[in-house]
């Protein structure tokens, strides 16, 4: 294979830098709030699984920082006006964020990273720990046939099945599972403390999909990195195709400050340090040299 | 006259951008500072690459580098710490890949370069001096995330020699980064002018570290790391003015630029260009709204060329 000579593979070429406006910012789990914003361009042309980077207009915290697409959002006719992320507040920025009210601006860039890619597949297994979910639910409404996302819009044909095999500490923590309920995902929840769903880990509930499989099955997994191992590691042994979308911490999401680095692997099984925001964040599982 | 095309404002009176660094030629004072514009490729979208002054690629060394393990970045209060640790190709790959593209773009290319010794620098300097389209050199004698990255930017002797030897053996007008970690910057900086540097790019960033008590660890994999951004203003402002007082060699400020008044106070201050360094990540425009915005900035001041306006601050000191 011939090296790419630009050594990237998904630099932001479709990216728009923009000043928004907060639509909505509210609570919808524990400690996870989904934001809405209005941004007509970006949400024509976002992939799922593609992330944009999020910023205050002030130096303290200085740095944006990345959000998966949550969904876009339509107008009455059909149009993309808006994008939903959601969020945990867990750190400086975010514990600002949720502070924010309609009507405020941000920075936003993006579209960013590869997203997910739209092979077909007959039975698709969403695999979400923690705040993993989030870039799920677009996905999930493309395979279902529901919708339909990016400039041209880019055909999938539809799965027979999806499901959302999602574990949290504990039930409250379970973020937008009405939202994945109402597109007709099949739910496998999962909580440490047994609150809702089996009481236990993710891989508790995915393992039976692997190991009975009735149809032809991807498994596409985000979460901690600890999750992304265990089902790494799964699916290799039951020989299922399994793409993982990293969390990795970025400073600029668009390639330029070499800090959210992955180990990846060649094809020769040698590693570097890879770039997740341009090189990813969707990448195959066999790829990374956890 | 027809009301609904009043009189159009008078002609604002033109402001001359260009700048003059030694032997090197800008087409304005607004550049992009090595390690945060990675290639310039990444920002073909976001940015008129053209419009630039020049632009300084990521550093390069003479053999491939992994860079370090992370986390490779740490935000701090209005700054950002980093240590990537000269990840690159090295100088092979980034002439065979990067470089046709970044000699197309227009802008002056000034290649920044970091060897583990002299000969390495030397080696590096004759092989783009033999390459068409490079407009110069930036030797990074200051970068603290790598061993021996600041030998030759902590002594004016070391630093002179260098300069000195890479000038003897390559063509290209030749700017030196210093680092700010250092007693008395001036004094290397007369080192660099001794030794035959073109300009003095002022300043790398400040050795910092941030901590997780909770956890007991240092935030950075390297531990200790570079801090950037508006936190390092003053720093760079006061290196900046030191140093143009010390030497007649122009200077490039860089160092938390982000906004016109930026630009303008480091030009006040004594720099002739300026690089945007951090800014480039959380406002990967700001290049283009600095630029709209030096013309005007510059009217502002009285000047009709940004010349007119470099080490133009007046203290009570004389």
């Amino acid at each position: 294979m011939m090296p790419n000579p630009l050594h990237a593979s998904h630099y932001p070429d479709a990216a728009l830098h923009q000043r928004v406006n907060i639509v909505e910012n509210v609570r919808i789990a524990q400690a996870t709030y989904r934001l809405r914003f209005a941004c007509p361009e970006l949400a024509a042309r976002i992939l799922p699984g593609q992330f944009l980077m999020l910023r205050l207009e002030r130096n303290d915290p200085l740095i944006g920082r990345a959000f998966a697409l949550y969904q876009t959002v339509l107008s009455e006719t059909g149009e993309p006006w808006g994008i939903d992320v959601v969020y945990l507040v867990k750190g400086k920025f975010t514990r600002e964020l949720v502070n924010c009210p309609p009507g405020q601006s941000l920075m936003v860039w993006g579209p960013l990273g590869n997203g997910f890619p739209a092979d077909p597949i007959e039975h698709l297994v969403l695999v979400a720990g923690g705040i993993g979910q989030t870039p799920f639910l677009p996905l999930a409404a493309e395979f279902l046939g529901k919708r339909r996302y990016g400039q041209p819009a880019r055909t999938v044909p539809p799965a027979r099945r999806v499901s959302l095999c999602y574990g949290a500490r504990t039930a409250d923590l379970l973020a937008g599972v009405e939202d994945f309920q109402a597109l007709g995902v099949e739910l496998h929840l999962a909580t440490d403390d047994g609150s809702r769903g089996h009481p236990g880990l993710v891989p508790d509930v995915l393992r039976p999909l692997l190991e009975r499989p009735e149809l032809p099955l991807r498994v596409v997994a985000c979460g901690p990195e600890v999750m992304l191992q265990a089902v790494a590691k799964l699916t290799s042994t039951w020989g299922v195709s399994c793409q993982v979308s990293l969390e990795t911490p970025m400073a600029c999401g668009i390639g330029i400050c070499f800090s959210c680095v992955t180990r990846v692997k060649d094809d020769r099984g040698d590693w570097d340090w890879k770039r997740t925001c341009v090189e990813g964040p969707v990448f195959d599982a066999r790829r990374i040299a956890w | 006259m027809n009301q609904e095309h009043p009189a159009p404002p008078p002609p604002l009176a033109e402001v001359s951008l260009p700048v003059q660094l030694g032997r090197l030629s800008l087409p304005n004072p607004i550049l992009v500072a090595s390690g945060t514009f990675g290639y310039a490729r990444e920002m073909q979208h976001l940015v008129a690459l053209d419009r630039l002054g020049g632009i300084l690629p990521k550093t390069v060394t003479r053999q491939p580098r992994p860079g370090n393990a992370p986390w490779r970045t740490a935000e701090t209060a209005a700054g950002l710490l980093n240590a990537i640790g000269l990840d690159n190709d090295g100088i092979d790959a980034f002439i065979a890949h990067h470089l046709p593209y970044l000699c197309g773009l227009g802008p002056p290319v000034l290649v920044s370069i970091a060897g583990r010794n002299p000969p390495e620098f030397v080696e590096m300097a004759e092989q783009l001096d033999a390459q068409p389209g490079v407009a110069g050199l930036e030797l990074n004698i200051s970068c603290p995330n790598v061993t021996g990255g600041v030998d030759y930017g902590t002594s004016a002797s070391a630093c002179q020699q260098l300069v000195a030897a890479v000038r003897q053996r390559c063509q290209l007008p030749i700017c030196v980064k210093l680092t700010p970690n250092v007693t008395r910057i001036a004094d290397v900086a007369r080192g660099a002018c001794d030794g035959g540097a073109d300009a003095i790019s002022l300043i790398n960033t400040v050795l910092g570290m941030a901590v997780d008590w909770r956890r007991r660890r240092p935030l950075l994999g390297n531990v200790v790391g570079g801090l950037s951004g508006p936190a390092i203003k003053p720093i760079a402002l006061r290196c900046v003015y030191q140093v143009a007082q010390a030497v007649e060699t122009p200077v490039i400020g860089i160092g938390g630029i982000a906004t016109i008044d930026d630009v303008m106070e480091f030009l006040v201050a004594g720099a002739t260009a300026v690089q945007i360094g951090t800014a480039n990540y959380y406002d990967p425009t700001v290049t283009m709204r600095l630029l709209d915005a030096l013309p005007g900035a510059l009217r502002e001041a009285g000047v009709s060329s940004v010349s007119e306006l470099v080490g133009t601050l007046e203290t009570s000191r004389g």
